[in-house]
């Protein structure tokens, strides 16, 4: 069976995939296609937190009793990233490439910090922590990610 | 923060100013390098040369060491959930005695004296059993870890090659500057002190952090699960066996030992490239190129190395120091200080609610990429010195130019960070 952890961190890497596209082409000024690129990577980092907020975290605060524990840390992370992609969106309206690559930058080493601690640390712990209740938790996230990527 | 949910708070990240502190004095040690190359033009002569033994601590303990605590400082807690108890207090204590432990024992060891050797190398062993016995009472406290990544235990290992190097560095700073009789002959000692330090402690370190730092920053694929299971404890099994056989006086054991370390070096770097080559990032930046050169500068000592098996000569090992040194490390260590002490200075100033400026704001493209150019010119001229001794202060006066610029653009960073939190 698929744990917790490699279905979210695979679903990370495909993130970086769109993350990756939109940055490129923003370097090459192919305005268009960067911004289609960013609304992509937008609605599936968007898909990912909001199976983490209303699915993966409410499980583990139930299983676990800690509800202002590490969750609640990822919630505050997660508010972050949504404002610097705000930030991404203007830099794209404004058509600056510059603004863009620094907001970029700041955003997927945030992303990627992030990442790394769900990764080592609170994945692995869901997995412990739901036991028996994985396997519904797996199916429901794959439902999730796997409506976005079909979109 | 409970311990109940290790490394993930905010809370759990140390302040600033106690990764920051090694960050910058570790480039005025480069400087101080620098500076002796310019004056010693005999220094590069061989590796034996009391210039060449201080110029190789300020790099090795001077500048590598102090930036590899202070990032550590920093990644226990994200990579492994290991939190150090009192951060402010311990990265205060370690960079202290680091940082007049590297001065002294450069000092003793360049000009043959020998209580700044012994007590350079205590300060040094001090600091560094402060910082070892306080991660090692984190990692025990951390959350056993269930992931996928090698990167927790990887980063153990490493910690455990650095007590090894720590103890043979001691024990050579006694023999040399109180005449304790060491049971093998000097030479032998040196070398294991400086392979376990390079291999057993920088190579580690190197490889546990690269299998989050390459796929995760340069979004490349993941280094292959079976290469990062094995990497580092085959490293370390066979530095063991190498250590042995040295002991022992098993030449033929110590020599496909070491050819076996070879091996394990060059395979990390090969690997390194060819994931690198498959970057989805379309433009590399300078620090993801300057990474990419410190890999083919490892796999170019290593042919130096191999070639000093076979071949007599006081100028191959001074080549591979230089490629190992200041390509490899000094390359690594600069391309990640330009990533983290940015974002550092951007996280300080969003936890603290201020508006922070991205980070390319806090530290433009054009300067580090200059920078990064001038370290490859400077690697270049250094590689020359170590072949033609005569240039070594022609080196010198570009590894002057390379540390102090790189101190100036961290820096610059600060004085940004500074003016965004008093707006």
């Amino acid at each position: 069976m698929t744990s917790i952890a490699e279905l979210m961190t695979h679903d990370h890497r495909s993130c970086d995939h769109e993350f990756a596209a939109a940055e490129t082409l923003a370097a090459r000024k192919d305005w268009p296609a960067a911004t289609k690129a960013l609304n992509r990577f937008t609605s599936s980092l968007e898909t990912h937190f909001q199976a983490e907020e209303q699915e993966l975290f409410p499980r583990f605060e139930a299983a676990t009793g800690m509800t202002q524990g590490p969750t609640q840390v990822m919630r505050g992370e997660h508010v972050e990233m949504r404002a610097t992609l705000e930030r991404l969106a203007s830099a794209l309206e404004n058509q600056d490439a510059d603004e863009f690559a620094g907001e970029a930058e700041t955003l997927l080493i945030m992303m990627q910090q992030h990442n790394m601690k769900e990764e080592n640390i609170l994945y692995p712990m869901c997995d412990t922590r739901l036991g028996a209740q994985s396997e519904a938790v797996v199916g429901n996230l794959s439902h999730r990610l796997a409506r976005e990527h079909a979109a | 923060m409970s311990s109940a949910n290790p490394g993930l708070a905010y809370q759990d990240t140390p302040p600033l100013s106690a990764p920051l502190r090694f960050f910058l004095t570790a480039p005025l040690f480069g400087l101080a390098a620098g500076l002796l190359l310019l004056f010693d033009a005999e220094l590069l002569s061989s590796r034996w040369t009391p210039g060449a033994l201080a110029v190789v601590h300020l790099f090795a303990a001077g500048f590598m060491l102090q930036v590899m605590l202070g990032a550590l400082l920093q990644i226990l807690p994200v990579a492994a959930g290991a939190a150090l108890p009192a951060p402010r207090r311990i990265a205060a204590t370690t960079h202290a005695l680091l940082a007049l432990g590297a001065a002294s024992l450069s000092l003793g060891l360049g000009a043959g004296i020998p209580a700044a050797i012994v007590t350079g190398a205590m300060l040094l062993a001090g600091g560094l059993i402060a910082f070892l016995v306080s991660s090692l009472i984190a990692l025990a406290k951390a959350a056993p870890n269930h992931g996928a990544s090698r990167t927790p235990r990887d980063l153990r290992l490493a910690l455990a090659g650095l007590t090894v190097a720590t103890l043979l560095g001691t024990l050579l700073a006694f023999a040399l500057g109180r005449g304790l009789a060491l049971p093998i002959d000097l030479p032998t000692a040196v070398d294991m002190h400086a392979v376990w330090a390079w291999m057993g402690w920088g190579g580690i370190l190197l490889a546990a952090t690269s299998w989050v730092v390459v796929p995760m920053f340069q979004i490349t694929p993941s280094y292959p699960a079976d290469f990062t299971r094995v990497w580092s404890p085959a490293t370390l099994a066979l530095l063991v066996l190498w250590s042995i056989c040295m002991i022992s006086g098993l030449s033929t054991g110590a020599l496909l030992c070491g050819i076996g370390l070879l091996i394990a070096a060059a395979a990390f770097s090969l690997q390194t490239l060819r994931l690198q080559m498959r970057s989805r990032r379309g433009v590399p930046d300078a620090p993801f190129r300057a990474f990419r050169l410190a890999m083919l500068a490892l796999l170019a000592s290593l042919g130096v190395l191999l070639l000093a098996q076979f071949h007599d000569g006081s100028q191959w090992p001074v080549l591979a120091g230089v490629l190992i040194l200041h390509g490899t490390f000094v390359g690594t260590i600069s391309a990640m200080l330009y990533k983290i002490v940015p974002f550092l200075a951007w996280l300080n100033l969003t936890q603290s609610g201020v508006r922070a400026p991205n980070v390319k704001k806090l530290l433009p493209d054009p300067p580090v990429r200059r920078q990064l150019q001038l370290h490859a010119v400077a690697l270049g001229a250094l590689c020359a010195a170590a072949v033609i001794p005569a240039l070594a202060p022609l080196a010198g006066v570009l590894i002057v130019a390379e540390f102090s610029w790189l101190f100036v653009n961290l820096v610059q960073v600060v004085r940004e960070w500074h003016r965004a939190s008093t707006l």
